[in-house]
Formats: C-alpha cells, sequence, structure tokens
C-alpha cells in the first residue's frame, strides 16, 4: 500500500500540506459529492456597512453556514459523514469542537493545512486508505475581519515566510501586489502590451462574477473605467489585485463507487500535481512567470488523469493579480508566451471561447478563498448546474493554486 | 543627511553583505562547489545544497529587468509615494530589488544599463549604505 502510504505522508507537516504523489493508480477514486459556501457577498456588504448591531462573522460560524449548505446539496445524512478535515489559514476551533458545533460525530477528524489545494488529495488519500468513507473538508478565514494586510512591515524581517516579502523593506519594495507589477511591468516592455490590454482580464472575470449572486464584486466595468481606477502598484489597478474577504467552503468527498449512487452527478478527482521553485525565486516569478513549474505541475496532474490540455474545458485559476491568471492560463499551455493578453481580448477566456477561466469571479470578483472557492465552481460547472454561465457538453476541467513559488493544479472530471 | 528606511534584516551572513556595503561593494555569496550566486542571503546554496557559500565582491553593473511604483503606502510616513522600485540584473546572474538613482520609473526602458551607487541610510539596526542604481 506504499502509495496511500505516501499520499498520507504529505499531511505531516503542520500548516502548508504538500500535494500527495501523483500516480495514476489514486485517479477518480474519490469524488466531489456536496459543495457550500457560507454568504459571500451578503457578508462583505454588511462588513463594509457595520450597520448598528453588526458584528464581525466568526470562522465557526461561517465554516458551519458552508458546511449545512454542503450537506444539503449531497443528500447525505448528518450521520453518513464519517471524517471531518478543517482547513484554516489564521486558525479555528479543533475538529473535535466544530464536529459537535455540526452535530456530526466522525471517526475521523483532523487539522488538514491551509490553503488548497494540498487538503483535497490528502482528505483523498483517507478514503483511499479505508480511514473514513465520506469526509467533510471544511476551509474557513476571518481575513478581512481580522484586519489582515499584505504588505509592509506585516511581515517583518525574519518573519516567516518567502524572503520575497520582507528581505527588500530597506528598499520600500513589499507587498503581494508588488510582486505582480513586476511581472506585469516586464511582460508589457517584453511584448509590447500595456495596462489597457491587462485591463481585459479582470474585466472578463468581472462579467463572469455579475451572473453569480454570491459573487462579493458583480457590476461589471468598462476598459475605461479599469484605466479610471486607482493604481495600488503601478502598471496594476485596484481591479487588478484579489479581494480581501472572510468566508468559508466546505466539500464533500466520498469513495468514487458510492457516490454512483449519490443524489448529484459525481465529480470525480481525476489528477494532481506539485511543483516548487527552489532558487532564483525573483527571477523565475518575473522572467519565467514560473511557466517552468507551470509545465511540470500540470504535466503530472494531466499524466496522472489520463488527459491532455486539449481535453480541459474549463479553467479556475489562483488571480492573485490579473497577471498571474495570464501566466497560468500560458504556463499551463492553454496559449503560448505572450499571447495571453490577445487571447482574452479575442474571447477566448470566456463562454464559447478555448478555455473559460475563472467563471464564478475569481479571487478578483467573486470571493479570496486561497483557491478553495475553485472548488464550488468546478463541481457546478461539471455537473451542468452553472446557469447562465454554463460551458456547454463540459467533461473535464482544471484549478490551480498558484502562489508567488507554488503551483498546485488539479484535474477534475464529470462521473458519470 | 542619512534618509530613514525600514529595517534591513541582520544577522549571519546579512551583516556581511552590509559591511561590504559600507566599503561600497556589493558583496554576494557564491557556491563554490556549483558556481551558483544565491540572494538574497542564504544558509546553504539552494542550487546544490554546499555549505561552503563564501561571499566576493560583485561588479555592480547590470540593466534593468523591471520595475514598479508604488501608489499605495505600505510603509506609512517614512516612505513618500509615488515610490519607485527597480529591479536589476547584475551581470553576475542575481536580480536584485533596489531603488533608482538619476532617473524615474517614467523614464526606465528594459535593458537599461546601470551601475550601483550607494546613499547614506539609517534604520533601527543604525547608519548603513543603502545599493541603488545609475545609468552607467
Amino acid at each position: 500500500m506504499a502509495i496511500w502510504e505516501g499520499i498520507i505522508t504529505g499531511m505531516a507537516q503542520a500548516g502548508f500540506v504538500d500535494m500527495p504523489p501523483s500516480v495514476q493508480e489514486a485517479s477518480r477514486k474519490v469524488s466531489i459529492v456536496g459543495i457550500g459556501e457560507s454568504d459571500f457577498h451578503l457578508d462583505y456588504r454588511a462588513e463594509r456597512e457595520r450597520a448598528d448591531g453588526w458584528e464581525p462573522r466568526t470562522v465557526e460560524d461561517m465554516c458551519k453556514k458552508a458546511f449545512e449548505r454542503a450537506l444539503a446539496d449531497s443528500g447525505l445524512k448528518r450521520s453518513d459523514i464519517d471524517g471531518l478535515a478543517m482547513s484554516y489559514t489564521y486558525g479555528g476551533p479543533e475538529p473535535s469542537e466544530m464536529a459537535t458545533h455540526f452535530g456530526i460525530q466522525p471517526k475521523l477528524g483532523w487539522i488538514n493545512g491551509h490553503i488548497f489545494a494540498g487538503p483535497l488529495p490528502n482528505a483523498a488519500g483517507r478514503i483511499m486508505a479505508g480511514d473514513a468513507e465520506v469526509i467533510a473538508l471544511v476551509f474557513g478565514i476571518a481575513n478581512r475581519s481580522a484586519g489582515r494586510q499584505f504588505g509592509g512591515m506585516t511581515f517583518a524581517s525574519g518573519a516567516a515566510g518567502p524572503s520575497s516579502y520582507y528581505y527588500h523593506h530597506p528598499w520600500g519594495w513589499s507587498s503581494q501586489a508588488a510582486h505582480w507589477a513586476l511581472m506585469a511591468q516586464r511582460y508589457f516592455a517584453k511584448y509590447g502590451k500595456g495596462e489597457e490590454d491587462l485591463g481585459h482580464v479582470p474585466m472578463t472575470v468581472r462579467k463572469h462574477a455579475a451572473t453569480d449572486p454570491n459573487a462579493v464584486m458583480q457590476k461589471p466595468f468598462t476598459i475605461d473605467e479599469y484605466m479610471a481606477s486607482r493604481y495600488i502598484v503601478r502598471p496594476l489597478h485596484l481591479f487588478d489585485i484579489c479581494l480581501v474577504t472572510d468566508g468559508a467552503v466546505c466539500v464533500i468527498i466520498s469513495e468514487a463507487d458510492r457516490a454512483r449512487d449519490m443524489a448529484k452527478v459525481p465529480v470525480d478527482v481525476a489528477g494532481w500535481g506539485h511543483s516548487l521553485i527552489t532558487q532564483d525565486k525573483m527571477k523565475v516569478m518575473i522572467e519565467d512567470r514560473l511557466r517552468p513549474q507551470l509545465q511540470d505541475a500540470g504535466g503530472q496532474a494531466l499524466r496522472m488523469a489520463g488527459l491532455s490540455i486539449d481535453d480541459i474545458g474549463h479553467f479556475e485559476g489562483y488571480d492573485a493579480s490579473s497577471i498571474h491568471l495570464v501566466n497560468q492560463v500560458e504556463g499551463f499551455g492553454f496559449t503560448e508566451p505572450g499571447t495571453g493578453l490577445d487571447f482574452c481580448i479575442d474571447g477566448q477566456m470566456t463562454l464559447g471561447g478555448r478555455i473559460p477561466t475563472n467563471m464564478n469571479g475569481g479571487n478578483m470578483s467573486y470571493s479570496y478563498m486561497q483557491g478553495w472557492g475553485q472548488v464550488p465552481e468546478i463541481v457546478r460547472q461539471l455537473r451542468h448546474e452553472a446557469g447562465p454561465r454554463q460551458i456547454e457538453g463540459l467533461q473535464a476541467s482544471m484549478s490551480a493554486l498558484t502562489q508567488t513559488d507554488i503551483v498546485h493544479p488539479v484535474v477534475y472530471t464529470r462521473g458519470d | 543627511m542619512a534618509q530613514q528606511r525600514p529595517p534591513r534584516m541582520t544577522g549571519p551572513g546579512h551583516d556581511t553583505f552590509w559591511e561590504g556595503c559600507g566599503k561600497g561593494e556589493i558583496r554576494m555569496q557564491h557556491c563554490p562547489d556549483c558556481g551558483h550566486r544565491p540572494w538574497p542571503v542564504v544558509t546553504s546554496c539552494e542550487q546544490c545544497g554546499s555549505e561552503k557559500l563564501k561571499f566576493e565582491r560583485v561588479s555592480g553593473k547590470g540593466k534593468l529587468v523591471s520595475w514598479c511604483t508604488f501608489e499605495q503606502s505600505y510603509y506609512g510616513d517614512l516612505l513618500p509615494v509615488p515610490w519607485d522600485t527597480i529591479i536589476v540584473e547584475l551581470d553576475e546572474g542575481p536580480w536584485f530589488i533596489s531603488n533608482p538613482k538619476g532617473f524615474t520609473n517614467a523614464e526606465a526602458k528594459l535593458g537599461m544599463a546601470l551601475k550601483v551607487s550607494f546613499l547614506d541610510c539609517e534604520d533601527q539596526h543604525g547608519a548603513f549604505a543603502l545599493p541603488v542604481f545609475e545609468p552607467a
């Protein structure tokens, strides 16, 4: 059982969860059978308005809402849930406490890292190992209520984390956005593009979000409005940068054969991949835009799934910034390097195009759920339940958690 | 008068780098086993794992590979916005975050030849010389 042992080893690390090995034997053994989200849109509005009596949402209550919705979506009974995997980025209650909160009595409960995508294949490994049959994976984050910022002295010298976050304080260079700004500026200079080209990426993603009533930002904007919006780190505008939001996502998974008898069309976890920048991070980020890592990890996930990039009809990428979504669309091979902006302007990243991308609005418009928010949209699309933004006849989707130095793609297929 | 800046990273290795700056030199780690030049400072070679890294002077010459300007303030009153930052590919290979001297980002051109210059600065650890880059 070396495969499953290897998969479970990935969980051993506290915090960030490594990807287990990408092996064909583990493909489509586990299916997603239920999804739920908290009230991203309503909670965000309430936090902005802060009417009398407003209180910040707690991680517990947002997780409870997401769990109840996922349970209802799956058609399962509370007693069917025999595993509970909790993922938090900034901490949360023990799984035993959350099980009580959810009214379930799982035989297996653990803290399953935080950001996507490692937690999904690791939980799948527990099912394949026979430790549980149906696991609820719940992610919760109170980013906004905690006043979280992503730059300046919030990453002090010597703090844990990638050195690019704090090492360059004396030059006044900091923040997540600054990474993407250097990438975008080089892209513009190298390929003869500009802000008005890049603006089509967040504009397209926002257009998608306009069809999702739970997306935080739903109001479409024009290129003129994009150009008039304030800069964060030039050349990037406000609309090029992800949101900071509170929320929770629940994903219920089951052994694949059993999933065939459940309420909804199962969505099979078909493949995953892992790749990391190990040296010269600035150069690989800004010059290569992570292409070597995207090719490596994407190749692993596709080979595991027995598919090619041409089979993927839908992509949910990690749009920490608009330019970073372009990095992924190019880097995985949906289009050639340097052609991503023309590809988007040509309508290839929306309905009717080659690869409809970030169909619920992604990190820039839907909610910043550290990759977990990609799953509900993939499940809706593969079930063919996505309403006005449904990709016709979709059979295979890909998600990717792509940070400044890590690439974690997952491939999913419709399981009927 | 010395400019106030957000704090440097200090400690073993980092101090060696800043001491070099104080003498008008950029000193960077070099791996005698694989030839790699890591930056920022590391405890072992990120390419081959060697722990024999040695600091060596580099030329201080390079070319401009990208730039960005902070319009949102991340350092409060310490640094004004807009705030120009650049990234320089040093002739020896490493990509080095810095500030422009003698030009602004509005005048930046991809591939501009640049050379190092040192600016008198001060942070919570004391006075130091900050490497910035001007047209070569």
